[in-house]
């Protein structure tokens, strides 16, 4: 069962390995620049450590490409069971400046579970939804993914953690779209977000109110559900603004408002984007040459090693080398679509759609935070960004992939 | 158990394929409008983010006395400085700082709120540290984030003497001050700018240039390096100033009037130069150079006293019988009065339905000019004086200079009063004062106000029968024309003579300014004048001749009595001082 041979490694897609081994080289280099006058030790030191989280995290991917599927399939609720524990961890403990983001084990690193979260609940949603494809159509079943689902994300912006949250709750819909969910539902499902994000506006409100009516006239639902979803909806939106300010703490108010008129503080929430675009902005077309960015080496870029590590990239090795770099991402990603449509088994069908929307959402809100296109939401660029937990978790995924996309019986 | 098959259809799989590319598209066209469009702006904003000019304080020039004794200097100081959004725990930092370098933390907090300009801006917390607890807050730098110090020249006072009138004070340039400025490109927040006295007049001369070097900063305004590509330049000290002062005549004189209320000056006569000058109640001049508490401030300022007041230059006093040397004068060149006229004094004189009071009640009797000025009979004048026109009299008070600004070389001088045709018509109403007006005037009294430094300027024209420069503080080559009175030489025998006669006589006012030593001449005379806040002000003013020297004094104690019991032994003692100093007093 657990035979290594020649033939397991043979049939793994080695395009995979490519992009990936090319972000993360790229990572590294853009780490070492950052790095380069760095005296502290090697845990310390972006670059270093890197290196040091890329050997258990090569070493675990491994592992998964030779695991059997259809022991993934199995215990997938359990997998699923132990993320939620791992995520509920932290709260035992001490919190580190007000969160409950980390796992301290007394190593000298510590642990993020809600990284690892991310890939069982794909897994457990990915179980349920191919244990249940007959009833797709019918809207009562889609409820237990969703609570699959809410049930992490809670508890993740319970730490708090807005970004990971996100990423948590964004492959629902692909993966009830994949499994043949009603795209009416699923628009139902995004209504009360657009109700409530619209509602601070009121032109684009009443367009909202509009295209809502026009929806669900088209599906032609019976007259006392249409009535129900669309005032649902316009009650839900006229209660946001206290919703607003009763769920959101300050900081993450500020960090919404200051995306739609950063110069307003430019020293204050907005410090962050406007610096990251100083430095994009000045790279220009071929960038100003590594370890040459004067944003980067001079640290006027916040978080540069994670969260703005395209920003150094975008400065130091210019437009060039980040259109190339996104479209090996786009490249990495529609490959596993494509294996993902290719898939035999649903199982495997719905886990690699769900691992291609974290992966890309990942992607997208980084780096539009990087230009300013969305807040600040302290999200890494998956293979690039330094951090432990997540190059790990990102590993994981990278060998489930691998291993889902392999087509032969078991 | 993966039995469930794919149900995936082509169409889902295009949908996901194209939404995909989509969001990777969308990023990259944002990335080349940042990148290649705007590349020129952004390009621009990253020069200016990452240099720093850093200016360096220039130490202010030092202010001596005439015999090269610096009596303001610098010392070397350092500055503590928090940058606020820094600072993760403000109240743990400023409890170390405070038990590191045993300050008061009350005082820390204090200046942090008095000195906060927003979240990025250095704050200054502490002034006054030296090399000893800069050190002990190096040793605890790992728990100081945010806290900076810097190197800051800072004035403080070596000599004996306070001075603190004289040299005034410098001030922190803050945004209202700097607004206000006409040369503002000069100085920067933070900056020191001279504010009154010797430090405000001679800024220009003080300040020096400061120095600018060009760092290159991180996001967190930590130097990483020099920035080689802009010349630095130095700070260029400020000119050192040599003052007309003489230490050991202001520390005499400060000595003089401690605890009491009132001026003393004195000036070589000839020449102008203001040997010493006090006005009492004064003020440490240090107050001004540390951080000053807002209880100490207000402690001063709230002194009935006045100690900020300078007496000499704003304050504005009657002169009383100090001034009877013009009327002398006027009645001498206008009318071409016979100072061998005798009027009877029986102590007061009716004019009008008003009654003139002499100060000595008894009466003076049948007296001549002089009588009058060694009596400083006042009903002499008061019946003299009625051959004169009131704007005969005020026109010989302005050619001694009353009136008018000195020109004095500290700013902030008031002009005084001299009252004529035109100000009383105004003040009054042309029908409603009389010629009674004038009675009062001719003594020194009524209307009229001087400060204690046009009567030094005025005492110094008559010790030098006209010749005087103006009154100056500080050595320079060139000074302005003076007030030249318009006097003939018998009036000038005649003032000097009387003015004799005031220390000599037996029966002189001045008797007690007399010093009784063979070679030296006292000159002089007493005033009481009557004011409306208390007991009669003691003046004397007269000079003290010693062969070629020749020192003007002018004594002026606040409602304290009478001129020649009072003022007259003060003058006496810095007369003695004068002739007895150790430093000859150089001529120019």
């Amino acid at each position: 069962m657990f035979r290594i041979n020649s033939e397991v490694f043979g049939e793994i897609p080695r395009h995979f390995i490519w992009a990936v081994a090319f972000l993360n080289i790229l990572g590294l280099v853009a780490l070492k620049s950052i790095a380069q006058h760095h005296t502290g030790l090697i845990l310390q030191n972006p670059f270093t450590k890197q290196l040091v989280f890329l050997c258990p995290a090569i070493l675990i991917c491994i592992l998964i490409t030779i695991t059997p599927r259809y022991l993934i399939h199995k215990y997938a609720y359990p997998f699923y069971a132990f993320g939620i524990g791992l995520v509920l961890l932290p709260f035992l403990g001490d919190s580190h400046s007000g969160t409950y983001r980390w796992l301290d084990f007394g190593l000298p690193v510590s642990i993020q579970p809600s990284e690892f979260a991310k890939v069982f609940t794909i897994l457990a949603l990915a179980r349920y939804l191919s244990d249940h494809n007959l009833k797709m159509r019918n809207i009562r079943v889609i409820f237990v993914p969703i609570l699959l689902v809410i049930l992490p994300t809670v508890i993740i912006l319970k730490q708090p953690d807005l970004g990971t949250s996100v990423i948590i709750i964004a492959p629902l819909l692909p993966m009830l779209y994949w499994s043949g969910a009603n795209p009416f539902h699923l628009f139902l499902l995004l209504a009360p977000i657009f109700s409530m994000a619209t509602a601070f506006h009121s032109v684009a409100f009443t367009v909202w109110a509009i295209v809502l009516s026009i929806v669900i006239v088209l599906s032609r639902p019976n007259r006392f559900i249409s009535l129900i979803i669309f005032f649902g909806n316009i009650f839900l939106g006229l209660l946001s603004p206290a919703l607003w300010n009763s769920f959101f703490t300050q900081y993450q108010r500020n960090r919404i408002l200051t995306l739609f008129n950063p110069e307003k503080d430019p020293l204050g929430a907005a410090y962050q984007i406007i610096q990251s675009k100083t430095a994009i902005g000045s790279g220009g077309m071929f960038g100003k040459g590594w370890g040459e960015g004067t944003q980067t080496q001079l640290k006027f870029l916040p978080v540069q090693e994670s969260d703005f590590i395209l920003s150094v990239i975008g400065e130091e090795l210019g437009f060039i080398t980040i259109a190339f770099t996104l479209l090996v991402f786009g490249y990495f990603c529609s490959q596993i679509i494509k294996s993902s449509f290719l898939s035999k088994d649903r199982f495997s069908s719905l886990a690699l759609i769900g691992f291609a929307t974290v992966f890309l959402s990942h992607v997208f809100v980084n780096t539009a935070m990087t230009v300013g296109l969305i807040p600040v939401k302290g999200l890494p660029f998956p293979f690039v960004s330094a951090g432990g937990s997540f190059l790990v978790a990102c590993y994981i995924m990278l060998g489930l992939v691998m291993k889902l996309s392999v087509n032969y019986a078991d | 158990m993966l039995k469930a098959d794919n149900v995936v259809s082509y169409g889902q799989y295009i949908f996901a394929g194209i939404f995909a590319w989509f969001i990777i598209v969308i990023l990259i066209v944002r990335y080349f409008q940042i990148q290649v469009i705007n590349n020129d702006s952004y390009s621009r904003k990253a020069n200016s983010n990452r240099i720093r000019k850093i200016t360096q304080t220039a130490p202010r020039g030092l202010i001596l006395d005439r015999n090269g004794q610096i009596l303001v200097d610098n010392y070397p100081t350092y500055v503590l400085t928090a940058i606020p959004w820094e600072l993760s725990d403000k109240e743990e930092k400023f409890t170390i700082i405070s038990d590191v370098i045993g300050l008061n933390k009350e005082n820390v907090e204090e200046n942090y709120k008095k000195y906060y300009r927003g979240r990025f801006n250095q704050v200054r917390i502490a002034k006054d540290l030296n090399f000893n607890q800069i050190s002990r807050l190096e040793e605890n730098k790992i728990d100081l984030q945010g806290i900076y110090y810097e190197y800051y020249p800072e004035r403080y006072f070596p000599s004996i003497i306070r001075g603190s009138h004289i040299f005034g004070n410098v001030k922190e340039v803050d945004r209202e001050i700097r607004n206000s400025l006409k040369n503002k490109e000069n100085y920067e927040l933070g900056d020191m700018i001279g504010w009154s006295g010797i430090e405000k007049k001679y800024e220009n001369f003080l300040k020096g240039d400061r120095g600018i070097y060009f760092y290159e900063v991180d996001a967190l305004g930590r130097e990483v390096g020099h920035f080689n590509d802009l010349e630095p330049q130095d700070p260029i000290p400020g000119e050192n100033i040599i003052t007309t002062l003489n230490l050991e005549i202001q520390d005499k004189i400060e000595k003089i009037i401690k605890d009491r209320k009132g001026v003393l000056l004195v000036s070589e006569s000839y020449s102008g130069e203001i040997l010493a000058a006090v006005s009492s109640p004064d003020y440490d001049p240090e107050l001004f150079t540390g951080l000053i508490l807002n209880k100490t401030w207000s402690e001063i300022v709230n002194n009935p006293d006045k100690p900020l007041l300078n007496r000499y230059l704003q304050g504005l006093y009657p002169p009383g019988s100090i001034v009877k040397m013009i009327t002398q004068a006027a009645l001498m060149e206008v009318v071409d009065f016979d100072p061998n006229t005798t009027y009877n004094c029986d102590g007061s004189y009716q004019f009008g339905d008003r009654l003139f009071g002499c100060w000595w009640h008894e009466g003076h009797g049948k007296i001549n000019m002089s009588g009058a000025m060694l009596n400083s009979c006042d009903v002499y004048f008061y019946k003299a004086i009625q051959l004169l026109e009131l704007d005969q009299l005020a026109s010989v008070f302005r050619e001694f200079g009353f009136g008018q600004p000195t020109g004095i070389d500290i700013p902030g001088e008031a002009k005084g009063i001299v009252p004529d045709k035109a100000y009383m018509n105004k003040k009054h109403g042309r029908y409603n004062w009389s010629k009674g007006a004038l009675l009062n005037i001719c003594i020194g009294q009524g209307e009229i106000l001087s400060t204690p430094m046009q009567v030094l300027n005025f005492t110094n024209l008559v010790a030098t029968r006209g010749q005087a420069l103006r009154p100056h503080f500080v050595m320079k080559e060139n000074q302005n024309e003076n007030f030249r009175p318009n006097i003939s030489i018998r009036t000038w025998d005649q003032i000097i003579m009387d003015m004799a006669l005031v220390i000599t006589d037996e029966n002189g006012t001045g008797k007690n300014a007399a010093l009784n030593i063979p070679g030296i001449s006292v000159f002089g005379k007493t005033g009481t004048a009557e004011n409306n806040h208390g007991d009669s002000h003691a003046w004397f003013i007269g000079w003290v001749q010693n062969g070629e020297e020749k020192y003007s004094v002018v004594v002026l104690m606040e409602n304290a009595g009478s001129g020649g019991k009072v003022a007259a032994p003060i003058a006496k003692e810095i007369f003695y001082a004068l002739v007895t100093k150790k430093n000859k007093i150089v001529k120019n």
